[in-house]
């Protein structure tokens, strides 16, 4: 069985993701001390570094946006069913036996349908809830002048900000561990450090 | 063999680490007063002086004075100054601990917190003293005892007067400090 | 079809920098502090500014036997000024709450400091900026009962001592009575020839020292703001801005602006151009407008919207070592020492503790407020109100709440009293305590005839029977701005137990967080680290196996 190496994610892709998770895990870490869960830097400073983080990710947001578009890599992120089956089948039993990877990653098609699902989900309901929430959270002294002050109450605001905040850290935990669960453990993370995936 | 003595080293180093960071509380106590800064600093100071042994006051420090005069606000902190020269003098004649000098005069610290509540903060001289020998070690149990006696409040019993000027000098500082007794 | 829609992208994308951009780009309130530069003004007393030197006047070159004298005298050069202050409450002690229409003012109102100015007019007036209000016949028409020195006199020799209803001392007096300390009366020909703009110790020979005691009454005022260091107020510093009161409660026609009956608690928008008739000169935003901050502490500025300035510049009140009356309890008056005779006693840092004339009190130095919404207007107990003596009786109800936008979260002062009230018709009570006949308290320590004498004077029935109840009185805090360096913190607030934790109807990060959905949440990231963890297990064990 010979290990070949397909090009999988491009130079712009790697480093929005890399930089996509530092600033995710430290607005988590910021998150949280703000919400009142731990202190950590105090709570001036915390504030002051989720802040400047959201901006840098909404920077970087604008970057990403431009180029999943331009390049067409949205359609990346489209679900699909095929191999579906197949993959929570490997999951759920195949993975312990030594069973291969049913699904085998290419260039147009670098994420298995599982992924698809699961950054769909991230891209659209747990990323929308945190920038939504989160945008009206750093404006709110301009709710007034939005004309939004009698529809929206912050306490709301803070409550789906933070349960974006949950479903985001549920999803780094499980995103972590599945990195793992390549041709070999360390296959993925590779690949997302040096763009080449090895596959079987 | 190896991994006892790693055990060993590493069970000094955790132990190490954790007295460095209980240290502070062995070393210190805070409690809270029930009465007003004024009224704590008062309080104590006329326990000071009902506690015989030598004890006098000698000086009342207000360090928030200084911030003040450099524009800034503190909440209130009151130093209380008190010195025996019956414990004193022992180590003050004895060359190899009279560095101990340092501690005195003996200190109390009344302040207030953000909670709007007074306290009062005080070395725990037993503790202390006992690292220094069996001289110093019995002579600091003492003032630990007596230390205990300035901290028991008799509510019933009006509030006296706070004494700003100390016996022979002004208000704190080492110039009365010096005519207290000490 | 790609390239139409790169286009629509590439405007989008450009649209959300431009958002991003114009968020961090909100104007500054520039004029704010450059216009304030700090200008000499610390030797207005020796060097007037004035275009009149008052010496010269041959009106006022001649001897003076009493106030109204000197009113007459003023009156012919300043024809309209009697007038002017006679429409002030300063004159009146009446205000009128312009939602309402209820009449307050310390002519109308009982507070549970001194309670009532009625029927003890002759020591009350003391502060009455005129002459002879000794009783309720006092004729508010005479011009020549204005005082004007007692706000205009610069050779701080004028005194005006209680007893002598509003008039200053005309001849040697020992007082306080029985302190071996003297007054002597002032040269009311030099001071009339001497007088000047109000000073600081003109305004506070008053608010310095109301409810008798320096300090005692509003924790913000009290002497140490005749020389106060930039720790105690950063505006008057005596070595740096060096404020006048009257620099923020500017003055038109005798009306000082800035009244606590009915406060700006909301300024809203920049700063005012002075002059403006909408502007509340007194209110800080008349010069910081309501975006003080710098932009890179743009959150600050958010916080104005709920906010009042006092709240986190004003960290604690009475900081100094004069401190504040925190209650006083009347209950206590009248009671006498083992000796069957009145005393009195102070507490540890020499402030009146108990006097049998009076009752007892508590005091306290750099006191943290008490946090409380504020619109700007309270609602007053006056003379006759009815009260619930089963609650403590609130003698003004601070009006306001989170849902109001004119209300902010303001500092306050809550002063707790225990004082007489009718127990049968449920009043409080107005008490004859100052004097020397035989039903003022103070001379005769028998409450029933001061009530007595106090609800007749007050036109109010009296049952025949009293007794105490507990009250409240809540003043907002609006002096001793520390510097900006001593502002609360933001954590001081945003924490579970900071000063702002009985603070309802506001959501603060850090003090509040839904207790299901944080249980929830944690309970599903620990879930799934559970999850993986078991997964990844399973996986090490069957690969061991395999192997």
């Amino acid at each position: 069985m010979t290990t070949n190496k397909i090009y999988v994610f491009k130079r712009f892709e790697r480093f929005w993701h890399w930089s996509q998770a530092m600033l995710i895990i430290f607005m988590l870490i910021t998150g949280f001390e703000v919400h009142g869960s731990y202190p950590l830097f105090g709570f001036a400073k915390a504030v002051d570094l989720h802040t400047l983080s959201a901006w840098t990710l909404i920077g970087l947001w604008v970057f990403a946006i431009f180029w999943h578009f331009t390049t067409g890599e949205w359609k990346q992120y489209i679900p699909t069913t095929e191999k579906m089956i197949a993959m929570i089948r490997f999951y759920s039993v195949g993975i312990f036996k030594g069973a291969p990877h049913p699904f085998r990653p290419t260039t147009l098609k670098k994420h298995n349908p599982l992924q698809r699902l699961a950054y769909l989900g991230v891209l659209l309901l747990i990323g929308p809830l945190l920038w939504l929430s989160g945008w009206f959270y750093l404006f709110y002294a301009d709710w007034q002048a939005w004309g939004v002050d009698n529809v929206l109450s912050l306490e709301w605001v803070a409550l789906f900000h933070t349960a974006g905040a949950f479903m985001m850290l549920a999803f780094l935990i499980a995103h972590v561990y599945l990195t793992t669960t390549g041709h070999t453990p360390t296959s993925h993370i590779r690949a997302m450090l040096t763009g080449w995936e090895e596959v079987d | 063999m190896l991994k006892v003595i790693g055990g060993f080293i590493g069970g000094v180093l955790v132990v190490a680490v954790l007295g460095y960071n209980f240290m502070g509380n062995l070393m210190f106590r805070e409690i809270r007063s029930p009465f007003g800064v004024e009224e704590t600093v008062a309080r104590i100071q006329q326990n000071i002086q009902n506690t015989g042994n030598g004890w006098a006051l000698s000086g009342l420090r207000n360090p928030g004075k200084a911030v003040e005069n450099d524009g800034g606000n503190t909440l209130p902190v009151m130093m209380i100054e008190a010195c025996s020269t019956q414990y004193s003098g022992p180590i003050l004649k004895d060359d190899s601990v009279r560095f101990l000098s340092i501690l005195m005069p003996c200190k109390i610290s009344v302040y207030k917190k953000n909670d709007g509540a007074t306290y009062i903060g005080m070395m725990n001289a037993g503790l202390m003293g006992r690292m220094f020998g069996p001289m110093v070690g019995e002579i600091m149990g003492h003032v630990a005892e007596d230390q205990e006696k300035f901290i028991q409040f008799d509510p019933g019993k009006p509030a006296p007067a706070m004494s700003k000027a100390t016996p022979g000098g002004g208000a704190g500082g080492s110039g009365s400090g010096a005519a207290g007794g000490c | 079809m790609l390239s139409g829609r790169k286009t629509s992208l590439s405007a989008l994308a450009s649209c959300a920098m431009l958002v991003a951009m114009t968020a961090f780009s909100a104007p500054a309130p520039s004029l704010a502090m450059s216009a304030a530069t700090p200008q000499t003004v610390t030797d207005t007393r020796q060097k007037s500014a004035s275009t009149a030197d008052h010496s010269k006047f041959k009106e006022l070159d001649k001897p003076f036997r009493t106030g109204p004298e000197v009113t007459e005298a003023c009156l012919i050069c300043h024809t309209e000024a009697a007038k002017q202050v006679q429409h002030t409450k300063h004159w009146t002690w009446e205000s009128v709450d312009p939602k309402t229409g209820q009449k307050r003012g310390k002519k109308n109102i009982i507070n549970n400091y001194c309670t009532s100015t009625v029927s003890n007019e002759k020591d009350c007036m003391a502060c009455h900026a005129g002459y002879g209000w000794k009783d309720s016949s006092f004729d508010f028409t005479i011009e020549k009962n204005v005082d004007c020195l007692v706000c205009h006199d610069t050779t701080a020799t004028y005194r005006k001592l209680p007893g002598d209803a509003g008039h200053p001392v005309y001849e040697r007096r020992e007082f306080p009575p029985k302190s071996g300390k003297f007054v002597d009366p002032a040269d009311l020909k030099k001071v009339a020839q001497s007088i000047g703009k109000p000073s600081r110790s003109n305004c506070g020979s008053c608010h310095f020292f109301g409810a008798g005691a320096n300090g005692a009454k509003h924790g913000d005022l009290d002497s140490s703001l005749q020389h106060p260091g930039k720790y105690l107020d950063v505006h008057m510093d005596e070595k740096g801005l060096n404020f006048a009161c009257t620099t923020c409660h500017a003055t038109s026609s005798h009306q000082v602006s800035g009244s606590r009956y009915n406060m700006a608690a909301a300024a809203k928008g920049p700063a005012h151009i002075r002059g403006n008739p909408d502007s509340s000169p007194a209110a800080c935003q008349s010069c910081h407008g309501n975006k003080p901050h710098p932009q890179q502490m743009a959150k600050l500025n958010q916080h104005t919207a709920k906010i009042a300035c006092q709240t986190c510049h004003i960290p604690e009140y009475a900081r100094n070592d004069i401190g504040t009356e925190l209650s006083w309890d009347w209950s206590k008056a009248t009671r006498m020492g083992e000796d069957g005779k009145p005393f009195v006693r102070k507490d540890s840092a020499g402030r009146r503790a108990f006097d049998s004339k009076k009752g007892a009190w508590v005091w306290d130095s750099y006191v943290i407020p008490e946090y409380r919404w504020f619109n700007g207007v309270s609602t007053y107990k006056v003379i006759g109100d009815k009260i619930d003596p089963s609650k403590t009786v609130q003698i003004n109800e601070v009006g306001g709440s989170p849902d109001d936008p004119d209300s902010r979260i303001w500092p306050t002062k809550v002063h707790r009293g225990k004082q007489p009230y009718d127990t049968v018709n449920n009043t409080l009570t107005v008490q004859h305590t100052g004097g020397e006949d035989d039903t003022a308290l103070w001379h005769n320590y028998d409450w029933q005839k001061a009530i007595g004498a106090g609800m007749k004077a007050a036109n109010l029935p009296y049952s025949g029977k009293f007794d105490f109840v507990s009250t409240e009185l809540t003043w907002p805090i609006t002096h001793m701005v520390a510097p900006k360096e001593d502002a609360l913190s933001c954590a001081q607030c945003h924490s579970k137990d900071g000063r702002l934790k009985d603070i309802r109807g506001v959501y603060m990060p850090s003090r509040d967080a839904n207790n299901l959905l944080d249980r929830a949440g944690w309970a599903l990231a620990l879930l799934t680290l559970i999850g993986v963890l078991i997964h990844g297990g399973i996986r090490i064990l069957t690969s061991k196996k395999e192997g």
